[in-house]
C-alpha cells in the first residue's frame, strides 16, 4: 500500500516536471512547427513518424499536443490565480469586518455560489467576447466565490484561536498579527485546494476552447482541438482521443499531487 | 469476600512495542485498588485489556473476571461481560457521551443492550441512580444532550451509566482529573459507594492523593510495569520504591511555599534573592492592581466588581470552579476581553481601559501561560522560532542572530539548548508548557498571568513546573497572577489568595489566612474538599 502511494506521488510529479518542460521548452520534446500543414498527410493513423497520428490539415497531434501545454497550463494557473486572489481579499475582508459588512460580502458570494461556474463563464465572455484573456477571467471569477468562502472560514477559526490571542499578548500589531500568524496559517490548507483546483480550471479552459470561447483555432489548443477532432470522430479517433487523454491526465496528476499535499498539511 | 479479579503476568504489545509487561493485580469483592501512574505508563491500556478493548495484543498466564476465564473470550463473550460484569467510568464525559441522544437513553443503553428490565422499569432505574448521585430534577435531566448539561453534570450521567447494570466490578480510569475539588469529592464518594456494596473498584489516576482516598491497596506503574503495590497507608508512610516516593514528593498539598516538590531527600524552604527584587520593600506601588472589574456576556453577569492588589514579587493564587469567572478575570487583566466597568492598573499605570494603541508599549510587562500551550503556538514555528519571535517583538523569526538569548531562555526553564530546532508537536506537555513560559518570560515581564499552567499534567510533571516558577519568581522578582481550579497547587504557590464564586471574590486574604481561618461558608466547603494524605 505504502509503495504503491509512493509510486503514484513519483508518477505524479515525473508527470509534471514533464508538463512544464512542454510548457517551457515545446521544441525540446516535439522539434516539429505545430501549425505546419501537409494535406497529403492528412488523417494519418498513429505511426512511427506520428506517434499520435495527424488531422484533417495533416499537422501532427502529439505535436500540438505538446505545444498546446502551455496555453492550457497558463489558462488554469492564471484563472487559479485570478479566482485566489480574489478569494483572498473577500475572504479576509469579511471575517475581518465588522458584522454589517461580512452580512453583505456573503450574500454577494451567495448569488455568485448560486449561479453554475460554467454558465457564469459563459455569461461574462457573452459580455467580452471569446479569446485567452477573457477565459481566464471568466475561470478565474467562476471560481473565486467557493475559495472566498473557505479563506474566511479558516481566518475567522483563526483569528479568535490562542495563537491570536498569545500575539496579542506580546503586543503585536493587528497588521503584525495577519501577515505573520494570520494568513499562512489559514492558506496552508489552501495549498492542496489549489493544486486540485489548476486541474479543475484546466478542464474549464478545455471546455471553453471547446465550445469556441476560448483560444481561437488553428492554436494548438487541448479543448479546441478536441473540438475539432469531433466532426471526424468515425475516421480519426486519435484526434479527438490524444488531447482528451491530456487533460484528463493533467487534471489525475494535479488531483494527485494535490491529495498528497493535503496529507502532509494534515499530518503537520 | 470473593476474587473478582486475577491477572498474572499481564503483557499487551502494540506492533512490537510492549505497552504493559508481566502485570499482577488481584482484587477481591468490597475492596479498591488504585493504580498509580504517569501518562504513557501503561495504566490505561491495562485498565483497558480488562474489556477486552486494548486494541494490542494480549498474553497473560491467568485473566480471569469474576469467575470467567478471560483468556478464553471471544469478541462476542467480550460483549456479554461490558456493562454488566465489568464497566468503566471514561475520562472525558463531553467526548464519551454521544451528543444527540439524550443522556437517559445513554445511561439506560447498559441495561437495555444486555435485554435487562422493560422500558418503563429502566427509566425509573435511571432516575434513581442520579438521583442518588445527586442529579437535580433527573425527571427533566434525562431528556437532555450532553451538550447542554454541565460538566458535573454530564460526569455524573457517565458514572451512571457505568453503574447502572450493578457490574461486579468498575474500572475508573482518571475518572476524577478533569473535575473541580468539590465535583471529584462526590466522584469519590460515589466509587466508595460502590466498593461499600460488595463490589469491586479499579481506580485508575495520575494523582495519589486522590486514589489514596478510596484505594484499599495501591499498585504503582511505571513503563508498562508494576513497581511497587501494598495496602494504601504502608505505601503512603512506607514507600520502598524510589518513584513511589518520587510520587508522594510531587503532591503539593501542605508542602509549604519556596519548598522544591520535585527532588528527593530533606526537604529544604528557600528563601527569595531580595537584591533581585529592588523595590519590592521600598515601593509600595502593586505589579498589578485590579479595581471592581465586571463583565455581562449577553446580560448574563461572569464577573462582578473584582478588585485585588498584587504585590511585586509575590503570588497571588485566585482560586475557584469551572465558570466561577476566572478565565473571564484573566483576559480582562490581559486586554483581551473588554470589561463592562472598572481599571487594571500595572505598575501602576493605567492598562485598562485603554485603546489597545496606547497601551501597546506597556504589553511587555505582562505575560500569560494558557492551560494548553499548543493551541498557543504557532504550528508552522520550531521552538527556537517561537523565542525568536517573541524576543524580538515580531520583527526577526531567525534563529540564528539571536542564538545566545534563545539559549539562555532555553536554560531558564531547564531545557537544553538543541530543542530550539525542534517544533513543540515534538515535545512532551511538560516541555512544552516549559517553551511557553520561556516565551512569556522573553520581554521580562513584571508580571505573569498563569491561567491554569499545570492542569493538564501529570503530578511529576507539574512538581517541574511548579518548582520551576518558584524558581523563576526566587531570582527575577516576577509577579505572579496563579489561576488555578487546584486547592492543592493554590495553597502551595501562593503569598495571597483570592477565592471566586460565581463572578465574585467571596474572600481574600493571605495564604494562611485561607487556609487556616477561612471566614466564608464556601471557602471552609472546598478546603473540607481538598484530599490529604496521612
Amino acid at each position: 500500500m505504502k509503495t504503491r502511494r509512493l509510486f503514484a506521488h513519483l508518477a505524479a510529479w515525473l508527470f509534471l516536471a514533464v508538463l512544464a518542460l512542454c510548457a517551457l521548452a515545446p521544441g525540446l520534446l516535439a522539434p516539429g512547427d505545430p501549425l505546419a500543414i501537409d494535406p497529403a498527410a492528412a488523417f494519418t493513423p498513429p505511426n512511427l513518424t506520428h506517434l499520435a497520428g495527424t488531422d484533417e490539415s495533416g499537422r501532427d497531434v502529439l505535436t500540438r499536443i505538446v505545444h498546446g501545454a502551455r496555453p492550457s497550463l497558463v489558462i488554469g494557473l492564471a484563472a487559479t490565480g485570478l479566482g485566489m486572489g480574489l478569494a483572498l481579499i473577500l475572504g479576509t475582508a469579511a471575517a475581518l469586518a465588522p458584522r454589517w459588512l461580512d452580512g453583505m460580502l456573503l450574500r454577494l458570494l451567495d448569488a455568485l455560489y448560486a449561479i453554475p461556474s460554467l454558465l457564469m463563464a459563459l455569461l461574462i465572455i457573452a459580455l467580452t467576447g471569446p479569446g485567452v484573456g477573457p477565459a481566464i477571467i471568466a475561470v478565474g471569477l467562476s471560481t473565486a466565490p467557493g475559495y472566498a468562502r473557505i479563506v474566511r472560514t479558516q481566518i475567522r477559526t483563526l483569528k479568535d484561536s490562542a495563537m491570536i490571542e498569545a500575539a496579542t499578548v506580546l503586543g503585536r500589531t493587528g497588521a503584525q498579527r495577519t501577515v505573520h500568524h494570520l494568513l499562512p496559517n489559514a492558506l496552508r490548507p489552501l495549498l492542496a485546494l489549489v493544486t486540485l483546483g489548476i486541474g479543475q480550471a484546466v478542464i474549464w479552459a478545455s471546455a471553453l476552447s471547446f465550445l469556441g470561447l476560448g483560444t481561437a483555432p488553428p492554436a494548438p489548443e487541448w479543448g479546441a482541438m478536441l473540438a475539432a477532432g469531433r466532426t471526424y470522430l468515425h475516421l480519426a479517433w486519435w484526434m479527438s482521443l490524444f488531447p482528451g487523454l491530456a487533460i484528463v491526465l493533467v487534471a489525475a496528476g494535479a488531483t494527485a499531487i494535490g491529495r498528497a499535499l493535503g496529507g502532509k498539511v494534515r499530518a503537520l | 469476600m470473593s476474587r473478582l479479579l486475577t491477572v498474572e503476568n499481564l503483557s499487551v504489545d502494540f506492533a512490537g512495542a510492549e505497552a504493559v509487561r508481566g502485570v499482577k493485580l488481584q482484587l477481591d469483592s468490597g475492596e479498591c485498588l488504585g493504580l498509580v501512574g504517569e501518562s504513557g505508563s501503561g495504566k490505561s491500556v491495562t485498565a483497558r485489556s480488562l474489556l477486552g478493548l486494548s486494541g494490542g495484543t494480549v498474553r497473560a498466564d491467568a485473566l480471569r473476571i469474576a469467575g470467567t476465564d478471560a483468556l478464553a473470550l471471544n469478541e462476542r463473550g467480550w460483549r456479554a461481560l461490558r456493562g454488566a460484569t465489568v464497566s468503566m467510568v471514561l475520562q472525558d464525559a463531553l467526548l464519551a457521551l454521544d451528543p444527540l441522544r439524550p443522556i437517559g437513553k445513554e445511561i439506560a443503553d447498559a441495561l437495555r443492550v444486555h435485554g435487562r428490565h422493560p422500558r418503563a422499569e429502566r427509566r425509573r432505574l435511571t432516575l434513581n441512580l442520579l438521583e442518588a448521585l445527586g442529579m437535580d430534577d433527573p425527571a427533566r435531566r434525562i431528556t437532555a444532550r450532553s451538550g447542554e448539561l454541565s460538566g458535573g453534570q454530564r460526569q455524573r450521567a457517565l458514572i451512571a451509566q457505568a453503574l447502572i447494570a450493578e457490574p461486579q466490578l468498575v474500572i475508573a480510569d482518571e475518572a476524577t482529573t478533569a473535575l473541580d475539588t468539590r465535583l471529584a469529592a462526590l466522584v469519590l464518594e460515589q466509587l466508595r459507594a460502590v466498593k461499600q456494596s460488595g463490589r469491586g473498584v479499579l481506580m485508575i489516576s495520575h494523582d495519589l492523593a486522590q486514589v489514596a482516598q478510596v484505594a484499599d491497596r495501591i499498585a504503582v506503574m511505571r513503563q508498562g510495569r508494576i513497581v511497587e503495590t501494598g495496602p494504601t497507608a504502608e505505601l503512603l508512610h512506607n514507600p520502598t520504591h524510589e518513584y513511589t516516593r518520587m510520587l508522594l514528593r510531587a503532591i503539593p498539598a501542605g508542602v509549604p511555599r519556596h519548598t522544591p516538590l520535585s527532588q528527593l531527600g530533606e526537604r529544604i524552604t528557600l528563601t527569595p534573592r531580595n537584591d533581585k527584587l529592588p523595590a519590592a520593600a521600598s515601593d509600595p506601588t502593586p505589579a498589578l492592581r485590579v479595581e471592581n472589574l465586571s463583565k455581562s456576556f449577553d446580560g448574563i453577569p461572569a464577573v462582578r466588581q473584582v478588585s485585588f492588589e498584587l504585590p511585586r514579587g509575590q503570588s497571588l493564587g485566585l482560586v475557584g470552579e469551572s465558570g466561577s469567572g476566572k478565565t473571564t478575570t484573566a483576559r480582562m487583566v490581559l486586554g483581551l476581553t473588554t470589561p463592562d466597568g472598572g481599571q487594571v492598573r500595572v505598575n501602576g499605570k493605567l492598562f485598562t481601559p485603554l485603546p489597545e494603541r496606547e497601551r501597546r508599549t506597556a504589553r511587555p510587562q505582562l505575560g500569560a501561560v494558557y492551560q494548553n500551550p499548543m493551541a498557543s503556538f504557532d504550528p508552522r514555528f520550531t521552538v527556537g522560532m517561537l523565542l525568536a519571535d517573541a524576543l524580538s517583538k515580531g520583527r526577526n523569526l531567525r534563529v540564528a542572530g539571536q542564538r545566545t538569548a534563545i539559549t539562555e531562555l532555553l536554560d531558564t526553564v531547564r531545557l537544553p539548548a538543541k530543542l530550539a530546532e525542534r517544533y513543540p508537536f515534538e515535545l512532551s506537555g511538560g516541555q512544552r508548557q516549559r517553551v511557553a513560559i520561556a516565551r512569556a518570560l522573553a520581554p521580562a515581564p513584571k508580571v505573569l498571568v498563569l491561567d491554569e499552567p499545570v492542569s493538564a499534567l501529570d503530578v511529576s510533571v507539574q512538581a517541574q513546573v511548579l518548582d520551576l516558577l518558584d524558581e523563576i519568581q526566587r531570582t527575577t522578582g516576577t509577579s505572579y497572577l496563579f489561576i488555578s481550579h487546584d486547592l492543592a497547587v493554590i495553597e502551595h504557590v501562593s503569598d495571597r489568595v483570592a477565592v471566586m464564586r460565581g463572578g465574585q471574590l467571596v474572600e481574600q486574604g493571605t495564604a494562611t489566612q485561607i487556609f487556616t481561618q477561612p471566614q466564608h461558608e464556601y471557602t471552609r466547603s472546598l478546603l473540607q474538599a481538598l484530599p490529604r494524605l496521612g
